[in-house]
Parts: structure tokens; sequence; C-alpha cells
């Protein structure tokens, strides 16, 4: 049972990975994007945010996102 | 001895033989140059035979990322550099938001690269972790910024970083820029050209390696600290959705957000400056631009352009061409002037100059881009002109500074009329007219007064100083300012900035002080930091750059001289009383500047006993 629901806004990103330094800082006690559980994908000029199976919604990147992409709710997810 | 923070790897590249090498970081440079910029300067110093052209293969680029790029203190991810700049001739800094370029640099392993020399034919730059290699540029060369940056991202997926030149560079154009990432600038004063001069046409970064800090509970009790204030700070959602227009508005909100598309931001910044725009209507319809700020877009409109949608369109090409847009715009104006007069002849100002056209100004972007016609002359900038034209143009020249034409100030793109730190920094900054070295606390926008004395408490300069710097009247309130004294403290707060890899915007550096950067800097690279070592780092890092720039012959008489154009009816005025300010008091103000250095309040060379005191002495 993971802790919160992760809900995104791809919109409201702007692609500063704050989200991917979070996490990885958190779960490999780096600051490095490429092995965080939360990724910014860019496409083109717009961003999607994904997560990746390691991921178990610890609300961190919510957190630390301070534009409102990443929001996490109370109810946890399956 | 391994640090925090540091990657602990220089890349020394030689274009002209095709061979790379890493350098282990020197620990002993690192604390002594923080990092950063501070260590850039270090390098280029270190790298640079004195009398070399700008243009030859031995003037090296050295690039760096701040000391702390990578970690998520908030906007820590600048990208700096040092090279002797074309238009100038001096040794200057380029600094830029690093987009991703600087924290992926960091992240394959790499705190700074050196580069020198000049490829036989195109090449790029490929660093992924340990991979570093020098790829054939041929099919990206003539490519413009944005198609340069796509076609890399197409190969090496983002967020690998990219640094790229387009045609300006290319073809040595004087006033051309890079581009990190497409959309933050590199070089005001012909860092592109320098590149271009090399052959290299781009660098690409993608790492995995990580970052780490030496002490993580300190560093996170002063992360939770900072954000804390960021978080209950009331303006920031403001600075979220206008950006740059909240502070120059340029336009009205309603046509801002009308084609605001997304804002993107520098990693780790929770500002985020960066535009995307979108046409929503109009023979332009559908143009999506991205810009390093919103204002950017707007600026063709201060020269005439009537229809803000073309004024986007003009600044979009310059981007892609990589062209400085002040240059560009105040030459431009320049080159009108000369054709009205009769100096230009006719058939070789075609199509006609019109400033306020963008058919015009988007066919001589092109021409001066590829150094077509009368383009050749204007790409080598306001002393090229003038080389060509001879004393009658010189005579219409705008105000200039080191063969460039200032921003701000009386008839300049921002014609800002009070004379505070960043209009005398416009002469004071090694690299040329530029204001980014020179803020905190005299920003553009008048400051209240009384402000003053808690932004230089907050950028280290100590409370008996600062009732020297601000003399008071007979009812306590503040009487006048020490621009000059002022502006020795805006360049050492820039420096520790800058050596941080800390963006030093308004909106961001407002949540620093040196007393919080002394901190994180020690808990990020385990290096003891008092403050007065913060400041003693960052001093010893400007009087070098200082230094680099006499051994080249740099001269007050020359390099550092008042434009006489600032002066007179419409000139200047004092930035307290509002009284049109004379050249002798604008003298005095450099003088000044030089002392409060303890560098000789006439020609500025630093004093033996300032050069004893950095370590310094012998480098003269």
């Amino acid at each position: 049972m993971s802790k919160y629901r992760i809900l995104t806004d791809d919109a409201k990103c702007t692609g500063c990975l704050r989200c991917q330094l979070a996490c990885s800082q958190a779960y490999q006690k780096s600051f490095n994007p490429s092995a965080a559980r939360v990724r910014v994908d860019f496409l083109g000029v717009d961003c999607a945010i994904r997560f990746t199976e390691e991921c178990v919604a610890c609300g961190l990147c919510a957190d630390n996102c301070l534009y409102g992409a990443l929001e996490k709710s109370a109810e946890g997810g399956a | 001895m391994t640090l925090g923070g540091f990657a602990g790897t220089v890349l020394v590249v030689d274009l002209t033989r095709g061979v790379i090498t890493k350098e282990p970081l020197d620990p002993g440079l690192a604390r002594d140059f923080m990092g950063g910029l501070g260590l850039t300067v270090k390098l280029a110093y270190d790298n640079l035979e004195p009398g070399t052209d700008a243009l030859a293969p031995e003037n090296p680029i050295v690039l760096g990322a701040g000391t702390l790029v990578g970690t998520d203190l908030p906007a820590s991810s600048r990208l700096f550099s040092i090279t002797k700049l074309p238009t100038s001739g001096t040794i200057g800094w380029s600094g830029a938001g690093g987009v991703t370029f600087a924290c992926m640099l960091k992240n394959a392993g790499y705190d700074q690269i050196v580069i020198k020399g000049r490829a036989d034919r195109p090449v790029y730059l490929e660093i992924i972790d340990d991979q570093v290699t020098l790829r054939d540029a041929s099919p990206l060369w003539g490519l413009g910024v944005s198609a340069t940056c796509e076609t890399l991202w197409k190969n090496y997926e983002r967020p690998a970083g990219v640094v790229a030149i387009g045609q300006g560079g290319e073809n040595r154009v004087k006033f051309s820029m890079a581009y990190v990432d497409r959309i933050a600038t590199l070089g005001r004063g012909g860092f592109g050209a320098v590149m271009g001069s090399k052959n290299l046409k781009a660098i690409v970064a993608r790492g995995s390696r990580g970052v780490s800090v030496a002490d993580r509970k300190g560093y996170k009790a002063l992360r939770k600290s900072i954000f804390e204030r960021m978080r209950a700070y009331p303006h920031l959602k403001e600075w979220q959705e206008m950006g740059l227009i909240n502070s120059f508005p340029f336009v009205e909100k309603e046509t801002y957000l009308h084609i605001k598309k997304r804002r993107v931001a520098c990693v780790s910044c929770p500002i985020g400056c960066k535009d995307v725009v979108e046409i929503r209507d109009g023979d332009l319809k559908g143009q999506v631009v991205c810009s390093s700020s919103a204002i950017n877009l707007f600026t063709p409109v201060i020269y005439g352009m009537k229809d803000y949608r073309e004024a986007i369109k003009l600044i979009a090409d310059l981007d892609e061409y990589g062209l400085d847009m002040f240059e560009f715009m105040g030459l431009m104006v320049f080159a009108r002037t000369l054709s009205e007069e009769g100096l230009i002849p006719r058939d070789r100002a075609e199509p006609q100059i019109v400033v306020e056209s963008l058919g015009s100004m988007e066919a001589w972007a092109g021409k001066i881009a590829r150094r077509e016609g009368l383009g050749d002359v204007l790409a080598d900038g306001f002393p090229g002109v003038i080389e060509a034209f001879g004393e009658k143009a010189e005579a219409l020249a705008p105000a200039l500074v080191k063969g460039m034409h200032p921003y701000a100030g009386p008839g300049a793109a921002l014609p800002w009329h009070l004379f505070g730190t960043m209009e005398l920094g416009q002469v004071l900054d090694p690299r040329g007219p530029h204001v980014g070295s020179s803020g905190s606390p005299t920003y553009f926008a008048r400051r209240p007064l009384e402000v003053f004395p808690k932004h230089l408490d907050r950028m280290g300069v100590p409370e008996d100083e600062i009732a020297r710097l601000l003399p008071q009247g007979n009812e306590g309130e503040i009487a006048g300012l020490s621009v000059g004294g002022l502006l020795r403290h805006s360049h050492r707060w820039f420096a520790i900035l800058g050596s941080l890899g800390v963006c030093a915007r308004a909106q961001i550096n407002r949540f620093y002080s040196a007393s919080f950067c002394a901190q994180a800097y020690e808990a990020v690279t385990g290096i003891e930091t008092p403050v007065s070592a913060l400041r003693e780092r960052a001093d010893r890092a400007w009087t070098l750059l200082r230094l680099a720039n006499l051994r080249e012959g740099f001269q007050r008489e020359r390099e550092e001289v008042l434009p006489r154009k600032w002066f007179g009816d419409r000139g200047f005025q004092d930035y307290v009383s509002e009284k049109p300010l004379t050249i002798g008091e604008s003298e005095q103000m450099i003088d000044d500047y030089y002392r409060e250095w303890d560098w000789d309040p006439k020609t500025g060379v630093p004093t033996q006993r300032a050069l004893d005191r950095l370590g310094l002495r012998g480098q003269e």
C-alpha cells in the first residue's frame, strides 16, 4: 500500500528536476536525476512526468515541487 | 582528499591535436578559488598566453559549473566561462542559467572544461560520463541554435544538456553568443565567435554519477531553512506566474498571459524565469518561441516596432542565429543613421534599414549572421563599422564602452537615468557593458533607500562599512550612496554567488546571504569556510580577473572610460538627489571603486598589500 496518491499536472512542470533531485537524494544518497524514481520527460517544449516501477509514492517529489506539477493526496494508492 | 560537491576532475580538450585528458582537480585550488566562476578565472589565467588574439586557437575557453550545482539548493545551476572576448579584447566572464547542462556536466564527473586549439573541421564535444569524444559536426554546421539542440537531443535524450552556437558564431560575428539548451544565453561580447573560431559547434553533456555532499545533516538543515523562507515569500507565485515581466512591465499583463505557453526553469530553480510563448493570432499565429525571458521578446518594441508579435519573431530569429539582441538593435539604429547621413552609400544599405520593420530587420540579421555585403562590416560590431566609415561615423555612434553598446542608460534599450551600481558596473566589469555582476542592492527599478542596509548586511558587508557606504543626513536618513564603494561589494557578492553556481538574479539572490553561502559551501564541500574566508576567496578570484586583464595591457584610460554621451541635459542623474551627474563625479566613483578594492585609486592596479593579503603576489 502506497502512502499517498501522487497527482501530476504536466502543464505546470518547468523541468526544474527538483523532484528527481529529492528522490535520488532520499533513496540513492546522492543527487542523481538519472537514478530517481520520478522522471520528467522533455517532449519538445513540453514536459511529461512519470514514475518508475520502484516508486513507492512516498510523496517526497510532491513536497519538493514548488510549481504545483506534483501534488499528493491523503488517500493511498494500491 | 575527497571533497563533497565537486566532481573532482578537470577535462582538458586540445582541439588541434584531437586529444582529451582528464586531470584531477587540485583540492587546494578548489578551496582557494571556491569553484565555478572563481576556479574558471584561475584556470583561464593559467592557460592564457598574454597577447593572444581572441579568435586565435591559443585563446582558451574555460567552462565551469559552480560548487553547489547538482544539489537541490534553490537555483544552483549556473554555468560560467572565461575567455578573451573579441569585441572588447578583454578577458571576461560569460554566465548563463545552466538549464540542465551544468547539472549534467557535474553528474558526468567534471567541474571544469578547458578547451584549447582549433579543430581542422567542425566538431562537437560529447561528454557521457567517462566517455568523452570529439564528434564530426559537419551535419550540424550551418544550423541555427534550436535546430542544433534538437538534432543532438534526438541522439542524446534529454536531460542531456547542450551548449551550441548558431550561424553567427560559426561566422565569427563579434556579438554572437552560445546558448545553453537553446534558451539561456552565454557570452554577450562574442563568446559564440570564440567557439566558432575553434570549429566547435556544440558541447553535449549527460551524466549518471550523482553529486554528493560532505555533511548531509548540516546540508539538510540549511536546505530546510531556505525553503521555509521561500515558501513563505508572499510574492513567490507572482514571480512564478509573470517571470521577469514582474519587474519590467514592458507589456500589459494580459498581453503576456495571452501568449504565455509555459515557464522553463534551470535545474533546482523554484522561480523559473525562462519562457515559452506562442503567438495566438495574426500572420504569425502558431509560432512557438523559447526565450531566456519574455522581456527580451518585447525589446524591439522599445525600438519602435509596432506589433509585438513581429518583435517576438525577430528575437526568435536572432536567437536562432545566436546573435546578441541588444548589440544588434543598437547597431541597426547606428547603421540607419549612417545611411541617412549618406555615410553608408544607398546601394550598400539594401534592403533599406528600417528598424521598425520585421522584414528589414530579418534580412539584416541574416546578412550579418552570414557576413554578406554590408552585413560583413556590421558583423564586426561598432568598432568594425567605425573603422570602415571613419571619424564622421564615430561622432554619430551612441555611448560605447569597450567597443560595445551599454544597454542601460540614456538613449539605450533600458532608458534608466539614475546612476547606481548597475549603471557604473557597465564600465567597470572587465567583460564590457553588462549589468549582471553589478546588482544588489541597486537594481534598475529604484529601491527604497531604507532597504539598502539590510541588503548590504545580507551580502556580507561589515556593519561599520555599511555606515560609510551610505552616508547619513542630519536626521539619520540616507543622504547619498557611495556608488563606487557599493559596486566593489556587488562584484564580491557576484563572485561568491558565481563560484557557488547560484543565480544572481534579484528574485533568487534575495534568499541567500553571505552567511548562508559560507555554511552551505562548508556543508557541501567539507571545507571549513567562515564568512571571512568566503569573502577573501571571492576577492582573490575577482582580483585575479583584474590581473589577467592588466597583463594584457588593460588601462583605465582606454578600457574604463565613461562615455561622454552619458552626461549633460538628458544624461544620468544622481541616484538619490536626482540632480544631473557630472563626469567628474562619476570619475570619482571609479576612484572610490578602486580604493575600496585596495587598488591604486588612479590606475586601478592592485597594491602589493592587496596581492599579499590574497596570496596573489607574483601573478601581477
